[in-house]
């Protein structure tokens, strides 16, 4: 589904992604871990095109991206990529960048009326769905200065899942957040795999990670130095720098586990079939 | 003063770029042919020449009638500023110039002139109770004021150690010199002695003339034929007492009189004069109308303009963004006066006639719209990077998401400081009195001078103004009200 090879990204002599190589399975919530300016969100602008990389290779829901210095595009060619590129793959900004003169609803039918050309009743159908997956029905009138940081949030995925992506990306989806709502967040992206979405989930919260991911990949130099199951890269870790990595988040291991046991409740309740909900509705 | 010296500075950059004009048939034939004159005047010196709402008189107003009756031609006065009126007849504005106009050898370097048809000479006015000044010599180290561009002007620049304030109309010299910031006013006898008696009662004239200055009627280079034929009426109506008629109804004991009592008696300058107001209330209101079309379409077309500029710059390609930049810093770069003058007196030398009207309203256009594309830019640049690549992400193209996401939020953004440059083009769109419209300000000047009441007639420009102001800033405030993001009550 998502093949990343050997893809390498410099800002002037500064190389940040170095041979980057990974690949995600359809259907998975993978998580991208690592430290601080190791590469992880230049590394998913990349995936999105809102940056170029200048060597290696990706293939994204069937679209191939080359390296800018492997394959000159002309700016018709370039143009067509992206809008291919964006028509599988929506993402989620870390601060979400709200459109503020627009109503939550407003901000979850602005793309599908103006890009997809979708009449105003049918977008306003598709957008109040996947509002009510987040639990913000009641909100649709609101402006997003109105709502809690936790709400923006899910107002963002929700304007991402608007487009109907195969593929959503989360930039430090918990960063902004409260801790009492990372629990929430991690509910959602449960129920997001649940519809089928690859996700690709960038973090340097390692709990966050073990409790959400099918995958984890460790980043580190710019590069994906291992990857595996939660169980494989956390339990097992084969190379030396994400041990390391490891050993310095040891203080934080204990409240991972508490956050496990809460975790494991969650998946009852969507175990035994309940209704497909993101959130709480509100 | 500053204003009146980016004038001069202005007008003898114009003066370089006129080409001497080439007419293809000669000034004579021109005007026989269209059965006018066309009289240039600044209608702001009584008694040779006042306006008041498009109808003019005065001594050379009667007297270029005659000259064109003579010829068998009507005449037609065009009122310009005097600082832009010779430039005007040089690229053809009008056949000829009737405004006290001195002959001086400088100026016959670059006109013709007709024979003199009046003799003036220069006088002093000081205040009452002024002792110490009396002849020329005794403005050595005095403030002494002068109409711009006067042959007074340049006399008194010639005396060493005179310093000479420049103003606009002879009326707001003499009101300066009673409310005694300057020590003396130099100027036309005639005309000195006419305002004094209206309205500056305060004042007197010391002294002798100290010049002997001939008034002619000044001609484009080239137009020896219409120079002749002018001559000849002008001596048929010497020998035929037409001159004389009309210099004894200008010039004689009774003419005093009279206007003393068409104007009320001359209480203009000591206090504001409601009657007058009351008379000439229209006349305002006209100018008032002449502003606000000028503002209102150079605002209307100054901003998808300059929303286009600033488009064009915050833009990737340097294709566009490169000649936006050069047009922005050239019309920021460059007085708003020159660029009126550009467009009004230089374009026609190629071939590009633009009514004074229109020039007036393009060069208003093409210089706001270089101030509201950096508004614009401004609000452009001071939205987030995140909104762009928020709609981009979601599959806009930046066309799209400048349209749907930036601009709307620009917008709302730009709006106080879009009503400032709207209030500011209200303002400077009083230039274009260079090019002879007749908008609120050159009304302004006209009846100050017509009736030599400033302080009754500037306050009243302000009023004016301020009317057209106040709604604007309404707008804006509706704009911002309706527009005001949302935020947490
Ligand atoms: N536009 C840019 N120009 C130059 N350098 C950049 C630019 N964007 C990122 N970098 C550099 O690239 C490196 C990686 O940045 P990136 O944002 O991908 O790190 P990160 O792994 O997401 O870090 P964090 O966890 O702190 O968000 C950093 O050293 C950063 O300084
Ligand atoms: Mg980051």
């Amino acid at each position: 589904m998502i093949e990343v090879t050997n893809v390498v990204k410099r800002y002037g002599p500064n190389t940040v992604l170095n041979n980057a190589t990974f690949q995600i399975e359809e259907g998975q919530l993978t998580t991208i871990l690592g430290p601080s300016g190791c590469g992880k969100s230049t590394m998913l602008r990349c995936m999105n095109r809102l940056e170029k990389f200048d060597r290696g290779r990706m293939n994204i829901a069937g679209v191939e991206v080359l390296g800018t210095e492997d394959k000159k595009l002309t700016a018709a060619e370039e143009k067509d990529l992206t809008r291919r590129l964006r028509a599988h793959v929506g993402i989620v900004f870390q601060n979400f960048n709200l459109f503020p003169h627009l109503t939550v609803l407003g901000n979850a039918i602005e793309a599908p009326v103006t890009v997809k050309g979708l009449p105003r009743k049918e977008a306003e159908e598709v957008a109040r769905h996947y509002l009510s997956k987040v639990g913000l029905s009641a909100k649709e009138e609101f402006y997003p200065a109105q709502l809690s940081g936790g709400q923006q949030q899910r107002v963002a995925i929700a304007r991402a899942l608007a487009m109907e992506p195969d593929v959503i990306l989360f930039d430090e989806p918990t960063s902004a957040l409260d801790p009492q709502l990372i629990q929430e967040v991690a509910r959602m992206f449960r129920a997001l795999d649940d519809l089928g979405k690859t996700i690709v989930v960038v973090s340097h919260d390692m709990n966050f990670a073990r409790r959400i991911s099918d995958q984890v990949i460790y980043f580190e130099g710019g590069h994906a130095v291992e990857a595996g199951t939660p169980e494989e890269v956390f339990g097992r870790p084969q190379k030396e720098e994400t041990r390391a990595f490891m050993r310095s988040f040891q203080d934080e291991d204990e409240a991972g586990n508490e956050a496990d046991a809460s975790e494991g409740k969650v998946e009852e309740v969507a175990d035994k079939g309940t209704r497909l909900s993101l959130g709480q509705e509100e | 003063m500053k204003h009146i010296i980016s004038r001069a500075v202005a007008i003898f950059l114009l003066l370089l770029f006129l080409p001497a004009p080439s007419f293809a048939q000669s000034a004579l034939e021109r005007v026989r042919k269209n059965g006018e004159l066309r009289i240039g005047t600044d209608a702001t010196y009584p008694p040779f020449e006042t306006a008041e709402g498009g109808t003019f008189t005065g001594f050379d107003i009667e007297l270029g009638e005659a000259i064109a009756r003579e010829m068998g031609v009507r005449a037609t006065f065009i009122n310009a500023g005097f600082d832009g009126i010779f430039p005007a007849l040089q690229n053809g504005s009008f056949d000829a110039v009737m405004s006290s106009v001195t002959i001086t050898p400088e100026r016959s370097a670059s006109m013709l002139f007709s024979e003199p048809y009046y003799d003036s000479g220069q006088l002093i006015a000081v205040r009452q109770d002024t002792q110490n000044i009396n002849v020329p010599d005794d403005l050595t180290g005095k403030k002494v004021g002068v109409q711009i561009n006067t042959t007074a002007q340049y006399d008194l620049e010639k005396r060493a150690g005179v310093q000479v304030e420049k103003y606009n109309t002879i009326d707001l010299a003499l009101q300066d010199l009673q409310n005694k910031r300057i020590d003396a006013v130099v100027g036309d006898a005639p005309v000195l002695k006419w305002m004094i008696f209206q309205s500056f009662r305060q004042l007197k004239t010391v002294g002798r003339r100290f010049t002997d200055e001939k008034f002619g009627i000044a001609l484009a280079q080239g137009s020896d034929d219409l120079r002749r034929a002018i001559n000849a009426a002008l001596w048929r109506i010497e020998d035929s007492g037409e001159y004389n008629r009309i210099h004894e109804k200008w010039f004689g004991e009774a003419a005093e009189r009279a206007l003393a009592q068409t104007t009320g008696g001359g209480a203009g300058s000591r206090a504001f004069n409601f009657d007058l107001v009351r008379r000439l209330w229209r006349l305002f209101l006209s100018g008032l109308w002449l502003t606000a079309r000028l503002a209102i379409l150079s605002l209307a077309f100054g901003l998808p303009v300059g929303l286009l500029l600033a488009l064009a710059r915050v833009q990737s390609s340097k294709i566009l963004a490169a000649p936006a930049a050069v047009y922005v810093e050239v019309m920021r770069g460059t007085p708003l006066l020159v660029q009126i003058l550009f467009i009004y007196f230089v374009l026609p030398s190629f071939g590009v006639n633009i009514p004074a009207f229109w020039s007036g309203i393009i060069a208003l256009t093409l210089n706001s719209a270089a101030y509201i594309s950096e508004i614009f830019r401004a609000g452009i640049l001071s939205i987030d990077v995140g909104q762009m690549e928020a709609a981009r992400s979601l599959g806009m193209t930046y066309a799209q998401a400048m349209r749907r996401i930036i601009l709307p939020q620009t917008f709302r953004r730009v709006v106080p400081p879009l009503t400032n440059e709207g209030i500011a083009l209200l303002k400077d769109s009083s230039l274009v009195t260079i090019i002879g419209l007749t908008e609120l300000t050159r009304t302004g000047q006209e009846l100050a001078s017509r009736y030599a009441a400033p302080l009754t007639i500037w306050p009243v420009v302000a009023i004016f103004y301020l009317l057209l102001t106040f709604p604007l800033t309404r707008v804006a405030e509706y704009l911002e009200r309706r527009w005001r993001p949302v935020t947490r009550s």
